[in-house]
């Protein structure tokens, strides 16, 4: 077992020691931050201000601000579950490229573990920068408003946390499989920093797209984490601002931020609720990791 | 004892040959090198002793464990030194080695207890706590060194451990290893390209094209493959020209001097032309020479 931790505890350092490299897996993040206070939240605002249709007089400007800024939050936390597990699991071409595995091969650590180890560092990685981003996005939004957010909902934040990060590393497992170098993993880096924002709907909300490219969104774990994540965190201040209205509207107005925000995954004509984005999640996650163990396997025994 | 023993090792990738039937065996304590040009199946065969290759057929024991069956058993027993460093360049040289030594299941106590005999020797507090990417190439090549040693090995195998290195490094670099091979009795395997490197090993095998083309002792391969020469400082003429047809007839004047190959024992020739052969020097033949003459190309020196 100390082989495998250490492996483990290696390829964690090599992230955490890496400076450079959390700026960059963060950069996306970074940008939609910024975005944010440059315009976006202006678009969430108004987006949601539209839904209200005569309902102002039910609904408090600082309600809407919470709901824009936890839209936001969310946002955040579904582009680092992409880009932080990526950078990451970098190292295995990395590794590959310098001569690092050939070193690794040639010790006692099985090479089953070699590959269940860079895993496990990826996902403890991603856990660890997302829950931070979650634990001090929670803590400035608390000092500006009330989320309305239950001891239940949070454990169940920091789970999606960690189903987002497992599944996003296992799909990336496969996909670093065919760098050979790690310039062209980090080209391909590039390319998924652009997209990450769109795929989750930290831009521009998924709904607004059409039914084909929600699909195809939807076809990545990130996307349902992040509607899951929406439900969880945004629930309670959804339910108090559909009690402030008092039923005037029958739940339309919160029926449709939810559809607006995709609170649920939707992808070709189907609604996913949140058990079945979690096994969607789950299955993608295990097949992947089924995946990866019989052909890294393969790969390690030249 | 005998530690390796390899029997027709053959490494084939798709059509091509890198290792073709191979047989060695290399005794215990001893330093047993491979030479041979880039692409002659050095690296590749140590890469397959190590268990980082699979063979293709033929079959091979360390330490008594077989290869492609007890590779567990082997990794444990052999230290490798790569031909380019492998340890990691943001990591501290502590962070290195403690980690490496976790793969074999050392603890950090553990693996400071193994390192502390050659702690002093490889002048490794000045570089401890500094970031594997600061150190210069020499440094680097001890740190690759004293991570080989961590899980205490029988083998210490050397992928041209020198490569790259300028002349003050890599007689630092020879330092350790003969101290490593002296004072540990450790069995060195190593692979090189330069002819020199050779000259202290126990075993020398030539390889050239993934086969092995001559093996011996390097005395007895400069007995059979190399000739000594005298080197004959003078004006070219005939006079000088008659006179070493007395001892041979290969020579060739170069700029100011002949070369004369000769196996012969000159002492008393000279003594009897020494007014006419006034400068002089004789010259041993060497692995160069050997290579040269087995294969017809020239390594590096």
């Amino acid at each position: 077992m100390m082989d495998f931790i250490g492996f483990t505890k290696r390829n964690l350092i090599i992230y955490f020691k890496d400076v450079l490299a959390i700026f960059f897996s963060l950069l996306t993040s970074i940008i939609i931050f910024i975005l944010y206070l440059l315009f976006l939240k202006g678009t969430f605002v108004d987006a949601l201000n539209g839904t209200l249709n005569g309902l102002e007089n039910f609904v408090s400007g600082a309600d809407i601000d919470m709901l824009a800024n936890g839209i936001l939050l969310t946002g955040i936390l579904g582009t680092a579950m992409i880009t932080v597990p990526y950078t990451c699991l970098q190292t295995i071409v990395k590794d590959r490229e310098s001569g690092v595995d050939s070193d690794i091969c040639a010790t006692p650590l099985k090479r089953w573990k070699i590959v269940l180890s860079y895993f496990t560092a990826s996902t403890l990685s991603s856990f660890i920068m997302t829950s931070l981003i979650l634990t001090v996005g929670l803590v400035v939004l608390n000092f500006m408003g009330d989320l309305h957010l239950s001891v239940q909902s949070l454990i169940a934040a920091y789970g999606m946390m960690f189903l987002g990060s497992a599944s996003s590393t296992a799909l990336f497992m496969l996909v670093m499989l065919f760098f050979k170098s790690s310039s062209t993993s980090t080209a391909f880096f590039g390319i998924l920093s652009a997209a990450a924002g769109f795929v989750i709907g930290a831009y521009i909300p998924l709904s607004q797209f059409s039914e084909g490219v929600q699909g195809f969104c939807n076809l990545f774990p990130a996307s349902h984490i992040t509607s899951l994540i929406r439900n969880i965190l945004l629930s309670g201040i959804a339910n108090n601002i559909d009690s402030s209205i008092g039923g005037v509207d029958n739940g339309a107005f919160i029926s449709a931020v939810k559809d607006t925000f995709s609170f649920n995954a939707h992808a070709f004509g189907t609604d996913f609720s949140g058990m079945n984005s979690v096994l969607y999640v789950g299955i993608f996650a295990l097949i992947c990791i089924a995946a990866m163990m019989v052909v890294y396997s393969k790969t390690y025994k030249k | 004892m005998k530690v390796i023993e390899v029997k027709d090792l053959t490494k084939k990738y798709k059509e091509h040959t890198a290792v073709n039937g191979i047989s060695f065996d290399v005794e215990e304590g001893e330093m047993f090198a491979f030479l041979g040009e880039n692409g002659a199946g050095k690296s590749t065969t140590i890469n397959m002793l190590t268990t980082i290759l699979g063979k293709t057929s033929g079959s091979a024991f360390i330490c008594g464990h077989e290869l492609g069956k007890e590779d567990d058993e082997i990794r444990k027993v052999n230290g490798i030194v790569f031909q380019n460093s492998v340890l990691d360049k943001k990591l501290s040289v502590k962070d290195n080695l403690l980690t490496r030594g976790s793969y074999y299941g050392l603890s950090r106590k553990q693996v400071l207890a193994r390192l502390e005999p050659f702690s002093e020797r490889f002048e490794m507090k000045d570089i401890w706590d500094r970031k594997y990417e600061k150190l210069s190439g020499g440094q680097r090549r001890r740190v690759d060194i004293m991570r080989a040693l961590i899980n205490n090995p029988k083998i210490l195998f050397l992928d041209e451990p020198t490569t790259g290195l300028d002349p003050k490094s890599r007689k630092i670099v020879w330092d350790y290893i003969n101290y490593l091979r002296k004072e540990h009795k450790m069995t060195i395997f190593l692979t090189t390209h330069y002819m020199e490197e050779t000259r202290d090993a126990d075993h020398v095998v030539i390889l050239d094209k993934g086969n092995i083309i001559s093996t011996g002792t390097p005395a007895e391969l400069k007995t059979r493959y190399a000739h000594s020469r005298l080197v004959w400082y003078t004006e070219k003429g005939e006079s000088a020209e008659s006179l070493i047809q007395i001892i041979s007839d290969k020579y060739v004047y170069d700029a100011d001097h002949y070369s004369i190959e000769t196996d012969r024992n000159l002492t008393e020739f000279i003594f009897e032309h020494r007014e006419e052969i006034r400068d002089y020097e004789f010259v041993k033949g060497t692995m160069d020479d050997v290579f040269l003459n087995l294969t017809g190309k020239e390594l590096a020196s």
